[in-house]
């Protein structure tokens, strides 16, 4: 009922949205190589500009894309500092032992921080923008050549679709187990770690026995129908490339072309 | 404990895309000692009105430290109450475990909440937990209020309560789970679609179950149901959600008076309301309270007395 929104998927319709999930796998890849290609801030102003185009076409909104920083804040924060105390450089403001500020170092530290962020951006952008479920259609498609030599892609790509698929039914009933035990008076906020360890057991139990016996049901359903794997089976969603794909992916050919010219002609800026 | 709700509303959701509005302005009063029925279809409303009833569902405005206030020029909402008893749900410092120990939650197939190695002790999880600080109860009256609930539930307690409650029947699991509820003599006993998955016989015995709880252990029974039979058979008034709101409120001979509005809103109606539908058709008026032993009354009494 109170369906947990599962991962980030943000549900409109938009430019980016419509795009099929294998270009959007790609442009992915392609962003992160054209992020680390990139050695000065000409080539990461490129990068910048391009996923500001992205994020204004996938009418998400913009607040809810800088939220996926957060989770690596830390991160990002701990790197800059180390940067900015450990890389030495020609103008130095302030030193104390190794540890050194320097116009150099700050610069780098900067242009690391806003490495990360794009890179982290760019990614959840796919999450926002993408269903799992096409997700794993995108893999699975693009892993195909794979088969030559054997490799299960297909079932590959249902294990991932069926683990995905069950984490908003698990997570519906632990809300579930939860409400009925906690209606039996069961406290799950107060008490030491020892306390709380124990309060789980009510949950886990029947959350446990119900995952077996729904993954008994699914593997019955999927027996009862005579499905067989990979042979010879047709697809309900067949991924096609459209005009927005095209200029999709003259986006981003034209995005790592000027970054790698970039380097190229612009060294040493940074 | 007399249950008064008024202008309560309820979004899942609130805010993000997936917002889904669940209660919209439902105002019900459920008297001490009534057997009421809550009908509606899924996503009508009703199992998120009954999780209001012990706070599982918290109303919004006792969650929020600061009341908002209204901005100039609106109009002031109406106020949203929400009493089960004493207990006045919108409060922020509510006793939610006391009121949780007054008012018993069976949620649907409750038999998949059993964890214990042994009925006795997953029947006990309730009594322990809501024993006050200080004053555990002993061994001996956990032992008596174990068998007392079992009993009541129609199961004997020197063959289940050393058992695995993994190794009961289907049908006797959801009776243990039921008496891992009723267990702490809760005032009202709440139960989401008791008879969801049983056989007719199943369902009837545990109908009589839940008469038997009415009159000996919970004052008041609130059940919820799509189930029209069991609704006209058992409850003493229902209410009708539809799409978040209350449509009807009225005993059940009122109330499947109106068979055709019924029908119109997507419901089904009894079979005995069936019946008497086609009987008037053809002319035939039959003045029953719909449960079937009445209506059969009634028809061979039209009949001439009984043949």
């Amino acid at each position: 009922m109170k369906d947990v929104a599962f991962g980030q998927y943000y549900p409109v319709e938009s430019f980016v949205h419509k795009l099929d999930p294998r270009l959007k796998l790609l442009f992915l890849i392609a962003y992160i190589v054209a992020i680390f290609v990139a050695t000065n801030f000409y080539g990461l102003a490129v990068c910048a500009f391009v996923l500001i185009l992205a994020v204004a076409f996938s009418r998400v909104p913009v607040l809810k894309v800088l939220r996926a920083i957060r989770g690596v804040l830390f991160l990002v924060l701990f790197t800059a500092v180390l940067n900015v105390l450990f890389h030495t450089g020609e103008t130095v403001y302030w030193q104390y032992g190794i540890l050194c500020i320097s116009k150099e170092g700050i610069l780098f530290s900067v242009f690391f921080v806003i490495r990360l962020v794009l890179l982290v951006v760019c990614s959840s952008l796919l999450t926002y923008t993408t269903t799992p479920v096409s997700l794993t259609d995108g893999i699975e498609s693009l892993l195909t050549p794979l088969k030559w030599i054997r490799f299960p892609v297909h079932e590959l790509a249902l294990i991932m679709s069926i683990a995905l698929r069950f984490i908003p039914i698990l997570s519906d009933e632990t809300g579930r187990i939860m409400n009925a035990q906690k209606a039996r008076g069961a406290d799950f906020e107060t008490g030491g770690l020892i306390k709380k360890i124990r309060a789980v057991v009510p949950i886990l139990i029947p959350l446990l026995l119900s995952a077996f016996r729904r993954a008994d049901e699914l593997g019955e359903a999927m027996d009862a129908r005579c499905y067989m794997g990979s042979k010879n089976r047709t697809k309900y969603k067949k991924l096609t490339f459209g005009w927005r794909d095209a200029i999709g992916f003259l986006l981003g050919a034209a995005m790592v072309t000027g970054v790698v010219l970039l380097r190229v002609y612009l060294t040493g800026v940074v | 404990m007399r249950i008064v709700a008024e202008h309560l509303s309820y979004t899942y959701n609130e805010g993000s895309p997936f917002a889904v509005r669940a209660l919209d302005d439902v105002s019900l009063t459920i008297e001490e000692g009534e057997f009421y029925g809550i009908l509606g279809h899924t996503g009508s409303g009703k199992s998120t009105f009954v999780q209001h009833l012990n706070g599982l569902i918290r109303v919004p405005s006792s969650l929020k430290k600061r009341k908002k206030k209204p901005k100039k020029g609106q109009p002031v909402p109406p106020e949203t109450v929400l009493n089960v008893g004493e207990f006045d749900l919108t409060k922020r410092d509510t006793n939610f475990r006391a009121l949780r120990k007054k008012v018993g939650m069976v949620f649907q197939y409750p038999e998949y909440q059993l964890f214990a190695e042994t009925v006795k002790e997953d029947v006990a999880f309730g009594l322990k937990n809501f024993a006050e600080k200080g004053e555990k109860p002993s061994e001996e009256e956990i032992g008596r209020a174990v068998r007392d609930a079992l009993q009541i539930v129609g199961l004997d307690y020197g063959e289940v309560a050393e058992k695995s409650p993994f190794d009961l029947s289907g049908g006797q699991k959801r009776r243990a789970a039921i008496a891992g509820v009723i267990v702490t003599k809760p005032e009202i006993l709440v139960l989401d679609e008791p008879a969801a998955g049983l056989d007719p016989l199943g369902k009837r015995e545990i109908m009589e179950l839940l008469h038997t709880l009415h009159r000996e252990w919970c004052k008041t029974v609130v059940i919820v149901s799509h189930d029209m039979d069991e609704i006209s058979e058992n409850c003493t008034r229902c209410a009708v959600f539809a799409e978040g709101k209350v449509v009807y409120d009225l005993p059940p001979k009122e109330l499947f008076q109106k068979g055709e509005e019924l029908t119109a809103l997507g419901l089904d109606i009894p079979l005995t309301a069936k019946l008497v539908l086609a009987l008037k058709e053809r002319g035939i008026t039959v003045d029953c309270d719909f449960t079937t032993e009445d209506f059969i009354q009634k028809v061979l009494a039209l009949k001439g007395g009984g043949a």
